[in-house]
């Protein structure tokens, strides 16, 4: 009894002192919700399209511009996989933007449908489509090849889908000089599955689509579902890559070496941000503050300390990754020392803003665990968001998190092999540097507010 | 040391802290070289003193003189550099040396590379730490701690040392030791000024004493003064403060 009269009383000693910080305490109880609606939040952006797959987005010119190949953007418009850009409400652009887009990875996939696209129709005749693409985006290319599937076969398709039927059945074997009666053929299987389809409609029969996709990948000895998605649609593949990239590199490996980095960082750094803190807890800050010295320098010694960790912590992770993964990953060491000074000076920034913001080490671990987490997920540390067409508001939050800018610059450096004086670079590490200046800036006034001007 | 011209002087100053009024209208004078005593109850707004003194606080409104000239150290590292301060906690670092504490400090207080080693043995020696100058201060007992605390504080070479209560929690030998570096201090043309709450201490230590209350200096002089002040000479200096500030708890 005395056991347990005891345990309640520092219990409930320890529940006063936890709930008296109100601030740290908002922050416990606050945490959880806000990570969980954050998450559902981008896990509804990215996978919220019928099936549970996201839309990847797709650019395309339509250089026939005829009811045809109108008719055909409308179908790609409406797949179910695809975000079609430009919008309806989007200029066009010409080709050579769209392989700019390309090269600068700016998109990964971009589709022409060339002149004559009508006429060859009217043929029957295969159109021509050309598409300029990164040939390391496997799952991106998955996805646009059954969004042009779709297109394909969908039910007001008019000679399309007999036309990839008969494709279908000369990949299969039958000769060419047959092509004439495997079109009949298709034609008149396609009239018949349409016919059924309508007989099912007419009598109540038609059940919803299943919009789960056909996971059954390994079909046809071996052959992807992918793979025969893309034999089948015709398109004429236009590879752009950068030369240098490492063949041992993919892009999740990218993404992932990009993504950890950016939030470990993130987190070593508020860890050392919150020392201002313990200057303060132990005592040391008013002998400081009393010392003859610039009274800054307090705050720009522990940025200055700070900075140094995170530059042995990013050089640390970026040598481990090379080493474990078998990745150069230092090519281009200009481009890697910029980028890394950018996000190691927006970080530190940010880690000070904490520290001259939280009035206790609690308050400090709890705001930073939820921004940093935040931001990571929704700038796209954890899943590369940047392939999916994100809502207007979603688009607008992520790049309201230095995380996306980071990831940006380092996608662009280890992906598409970018150097520090290419304008994408050079954006993303402008805008790493106004983060960081303008976090400064705040903390600098907090600090002064706070410490000095008492 | 009364003839002794004044080192600080101190002018009403006021301050408050959300409206509650600390320190009002205080003025008080430190002659150059003496141990000046600031006794008062708690609440009193010794610390508050203190901290304007130091540079950690700006007053409201007074001013002050250092060698008759303006003094304004929360905004003048140059003269926050006269003074050396003895903080009531213990502000160090205790994952650092004895050394590195001191060489940390001593290198902010502007003492040159060159003369680090120099300023750190004198530290060292103040404290009676010498032969423990390569130990982490974490593994240090609470009366060690106290004396580094107090050598720190002298590095800067200051003309008047602000303490803090720096026998605060130590065994009588280190408070003994404590004394002894005072005394030579002030044998060093050092000014102190000091604050306590142990009424022997003070009387035993300082040249003049001020006591304070509600925020204002009520007597300053000799212990013998005070006690001619508070009408019962003779008495010794605990009867003279329960006289001049009574009894009832105070509660900051």
């Amino acid at each position: 009894m005395r056991l347990l009269r005891a345990s309640w009383t520092i219990a409930r000693k320890d529940l006063r002192v936890y709930f008296r910080d109100r601030t740290g305490m908002l922050l416990g109880f606050g945490l959880p919700v806000v990570l969980v609606l954050a998450f559902g939040f981008i896990y509804k952006m990215t996978f919220g399209a019928p099936g549970g797959l996201s839309r990847t987005t797709l650019w395309v010119t339509d250089e026939d511009d005829s009811a045809a190949s109108r008719g055909f953007l409308e179908r790609l418009r409406a797949a179910d996989l695809l975000a079609v850009r430009p919008r309806t409400n989007e200029p066009r652009r010409p080709r050579e933007e769209l392989r700019a887009l390309v090269e600068d990875g700016e998109a990964h996939h971009a589709l022409v449908i060339e002149a004559g696209f009508e006429q060859t129709l009217r043929e029957e005749r295969i159109p021509e489509l050309t598409m300029y693409r990164d040939p390391d985006r496997d799952m991106e290319s998955q996805l646009v090849s059954i969004g042009l599937l779709q297109a394909f076969v969908s039910g007001d398709a008019g000679e399309l889908a007999p036309l990839l039927t008969a494709r279908a059945l000369k990949l299969g074997g039958l000769p060419e000089a047959w092509s004439d009666r495997i079109l009949d053929l298709s034609r008149g299987f396609s009239d018949s599955i349409e016919a059924l389809f309508g007989q099912a409609q007419d009598l109540g029969l038609l059940e919803e689509e299943d919009p789960k996709p056909d996971d059954t990948d390994q079909a046809d000895g071996g052959l992807g579902f992918g793979t025969i998605m893309s034999r089948l649609v015709p398109v004429n593949d236009v590879d752009i890559k950068p030369p240098a990239r490492p063949k041992q590199l993919s892009f999740m490996l990218a993404h992932n070496i990009s993504g950890i980095s950016v939030m470990m960082l993130m987190f070593g750094l508020v860890a050392c941000g919150t020392m201002l803190i313990q200057e303060r807890e132990q005592g040391t800050m008013a002998r400081l503050l009393m010392a003859a010295v610039p009274r800054e320098s307090l705050l720009f010694g522990k940025f200055l300390f700070t900075a140094v960790v995170g530059a042995c912590q990013l050089a640390v992770m970026f040598t481990v990754g090379a080493l474990v993964f078998q990745v150069n990953l230092i090519r281009d060491p200009v481009t890697l020392l910029v980028l890394c000074l950018a996000l190691i000076f927006a970080v530190t920034a940010f880690g000070m803003l904490i520290a001259a913001f939280a009035r206790t080490t609690k308050q400090a671990e709890g705001s930073a665990t939820l921004i940093i987490l935040v931001m990571s997920a929704l700038g796209g540390a954890w899943f590369p968001v940047q392939m999916f067409d994100l809502p207007t508001a979603g688009a607008i939050a992520a790049r309201c998190t230095l995380t996306w800018w980071a990831m940006s610059g380092f996608q662009g450096m280890l992906w598409y092999g970018k150097t520090w004086t290419d304008p994408g670079v050079l954006r993303d590490v402008g805008v790493l540097l106004a983060f960081g200046a303008a976090a400064s800036l705040i903390a600098v006034r907090l600090f002064r507010r706070r410490f000095v001007d008492r | 040391m009364n003839d002794a011209a004044p080192l600080l002087e101190v002018e009403k100053l006021c301050y408050s802290y959300n409206g509650r009024q600390a320190v009002l209208n205080l003025t008080l004078s430190i002659r150059t070289g003496e141990i000046f005593g600031l006794l008062g109850p708690n609440g009193a707004g010794k610390t508050t003193t203190i901290s304007i003194i130091a540079g950690l606080l700006s007053a409201a409104s007074g001013r002050m003189l250092f060698e008759g000239e303006p003094f304004r150290p929360s905004h003048s590292g140059r003269h926050r550099g006269r003074l050396g301060v003895v903080p009531q906690e213990l502000a160090l670092y205790g994952h650092l040396t004895a050394r590195e504490n001191i060489e940390f400090f001593a290198t902010l207080s502007g003492v040159p590379r060159a003369a680090l080693r120099d300023a750190s043995d004198r530290a060292l020696d103040l404290s009676g730490l010498l032969d423990r100058a390569g130990d982490r201060v974490d593994t240090f007992s609470g009366g060690m701690k106290r004396r580094l605390n107090l050598a720190v504080g002298c590095l800067n070479d200051p003309a008047l040392i602000i303490l803090d209560e720096p026998s605060v929690g130590v065994d009588p030998q280190s408070r003994r030791h404590i004394f002894d570096a005072l005394h030579r201090l002030s044998e060093e043309g050092r000014t102190l000024l000091y604050t306590t709450h142990y009424m022997e201490e003070a009387e035993r230590l300082c040249d003049r004493i001020a006591i304070m209350d509600v925020g204002r200096v009520i007597a300053v002089g000799t212990a013998c003064e005070l006690a001619e002040q508070a009408g019962i000479p003779g008495q010794d200096l605990e009867q003279v403060f329960l006289r001049l500030t009574g009894k009832r708890l105070r509660d900051g």
